[in-house]
């Protein structure tokens, strides 16, 4: 196992500061996989919002605005929904944490489980209100409230394991800044 | 959680934010003009993860059918007992519908009516379903290279699931008639047999069963009338089975399908390929609207002037000419007695 050390040495550095992307890009892999398990009664969590949300608080300087554009457009290619959708809820809800870095990071326990809510709410909310506005320039009918919220539902309640893994590999192969190491 | 680790310094992304959020945005309508950009990207990853979603199938199948039966155990008695009423009320509808189909072929016999088209049908296996907040969808082990193209209807043995909308090579991606975007013509035929039947578009919401919106606000629906595609616009072959109606408890209607997409593991893909429909001419929409003898087109002048002057010749010629351009009833055949007694009856 490549320990702290290893890690930050200069030749995996390169490499340590790719596992933020990959981590979004691997959840957003997984969370995709069209295998329907339940019949299909709910919807995939987004698993590809936890490595935004964690690492944009915690290492902003690998989550950066790029990163968050690139994992929300794979969401977007793979969930075949209306293009540009996660991508834009994903960068806007990167901008509402980077703008309350403060508030969010300083959370613990469920207050933590709570502020990542906020989050994907906030990204939901995002994602539908486009839907919506795009429905209506088309002269359709608005989208229905529930299969967002069964996914806002699934996404909360899949954070603490997800941030689980995420926070072990922040643990293990990055850790913080090394400004502040 | 978060406050166990040292927060990294602030860095300063504020104008990369805004120029990220401008082409996220970007993005969104240039989703919405050019569609097909993103729908190539999605069937060229579908077609490179078909071999891992044909692998996982088997066991997620399964379990998915072990979770099910878990919750039907305790119920075992009950369905058997309804079970065995539905086959015997089911036997008797066979009866019936052996005598109908019998009558119905000597009708067609005694109306020389067309056969139906004949349609071409690919088999296909579901490898993936996606329940997304946006999209409900199967995917399909058929592609274009299995002549599986856009627009197709998609069938499992009890009725239309819905119509392919994205075509790789190797799969294709089905939009299911549950889904927000769907909306397909149908025709209601009434359960009772009285009464014509009712032209009404049926639009997924996301629900397990779709809204049916009436093209006519005259008409009445009762429960358990017959959901069938009408063909209108040539997109769909006409009569494929849908479902019953069902009212939703608020004054509107809705359709309770036939086919369950979550549980097809096959399906057929429909090739119905039927030239567009040419529209009439539009001075004769008015006329025909209100029941009137379609204007019939006006002869060259060259024949105007020959039927003028074969009417100087003899006047009795006119009527005749008349009739002529009326259109013929078909005569009937020659019916047997028993096809006789099936009219009159």
């Amino acid at each position: 196992m490549v320990s702290l050390e290893r890690a930050q040495s200069p030749r995996f550095r390169y490499l340590t500061a790719l596992i933020p992307m990959a981590s979004g890009l691997v959840g957003v892999l997984i969370a995709n996989i069209p295998v329907s398990v339940l019949g299909g009664l709910v919807p995939a969590p987004l698993f590809g919002l936890v490595p935004v949300y964690f690492w944009c608080l915690v290492r902003p300087d690998l989550m950066t605005p790029a990163v968050a554009f690139s994992i929300g457009f794979a969401e977007d290619i793979l969930s075949g929904g209306p293009p540009g959708i996660w991508t834009l809820a994903f960068v806007l809800t990167y901008a509402l944490l980077a703008r309350r870095r403060d508030s969010f990071a300083g959370l613990s326990g469920l207050a933590a489980v709570l502020g990542f809510a906020a989050a994907a709410t906030f990204a939901c909310a995002i994602a539908y209100f486009t839907v919506a506005g795009l429905n209506l320039l088309s002269g359709l009918r608005l989208p229905p409230l529930v299969p967002v919220v069964s996914e806002l539902m699934m996404t909360v309640l899949f954070y603490v394991p997800t941030a689980l893994v995420v926070g072990w590999l922040h643990h293990r192969l990055i850790g913080a800044s090394r400004s502040d190491v | 959680m978060a406050n166990a680790w040292k927060i990294a310094r602030r860095s300063n992304v504020q104008l990369p934010l805004i120029l990220v959020i401008a082409l996220a945005a970007v993005v969104v309508l240039l989703g919405k003009a050019q569609g097909t950009l993103f729908d190539r990207v999605r069937a060229h990853a579908t077609d490179t993860m078909a071999p891992v979603l044909e692998k996982l199938r088997v066991p997620v199948a399964g379990f998915d059918r072990f979770t099910g039966s878990i919750t039907e155990i305790f119920s075992v008695y009950e369905q058997n007992l309804k079970l065995k009423e539905e086959n015997a009320r089911l036997r008797q509808w066979r009866n019936v519908a052996i005598v109908l189909q019998g009558r119905v072929g000597r009708y067609q016999a005694l109306l020389h009516a067309v056969p139906d088209t004949k349609l071409n049908a690919v088999l296909a296996r579901v490898i993936g379903r996606a329940n997304r907040p946006f999209l409900q969808t199967m995917i399909l082990d058929a592609g274009r290279q299995n002549h599986a193209l856009p627009g197709q209807a998609v069938m499992d043995a009890r009725g239309m699931i819905g119509r392919i909308y994205l075509a790789g090579q190797r799969t294709s991606w089905v939009i299911l008639l549950t889904d927000l975007n769907s909306r397909i013509p149908v025709n209601i035929a009434p359960s009772s047999g009285k009464g014509g039947n009712v032209q009404a578009m049926m639009t997924g919401d996301n629900s397990a069963t779709p809204r049916l919106e009436l093209v006519s606000r005259t008409v009445t629906l009762h429960a358990g009338d017959q959901v069938t595609s009408s063909g209108d616009g040539g997109l769909l072959p006409a009569g494929l089975p849908v479902g019953t109606v069902m009212t939703d408890g608020a004054g509107g209607w809705r359709v309770a399908l036939l086919a369950d997409a979550s549980a097809s593991q096959d399906v057929e893909i429909l090739n119905f390929s039927k030239p567009p429909e040419t529209p009439p001419a539009s001075a004769q929409l008015p006329a025909e609207a209100a029941g009137l003898k379609p204007q019939v087109p006006a002869p060259p002048a060259a024949q105007v002037a020959a039927a003028q002057n074969s009417s100087q010749a003899n006047p009795q010629t006119k009527p005749q000419a008349d009739a002529q351009s009326k259109p013929k009833p078909v005569a009937p055949p020659p019916a047997d007695a028993a096809g006789a007694e099936d009219v009159d009856r």
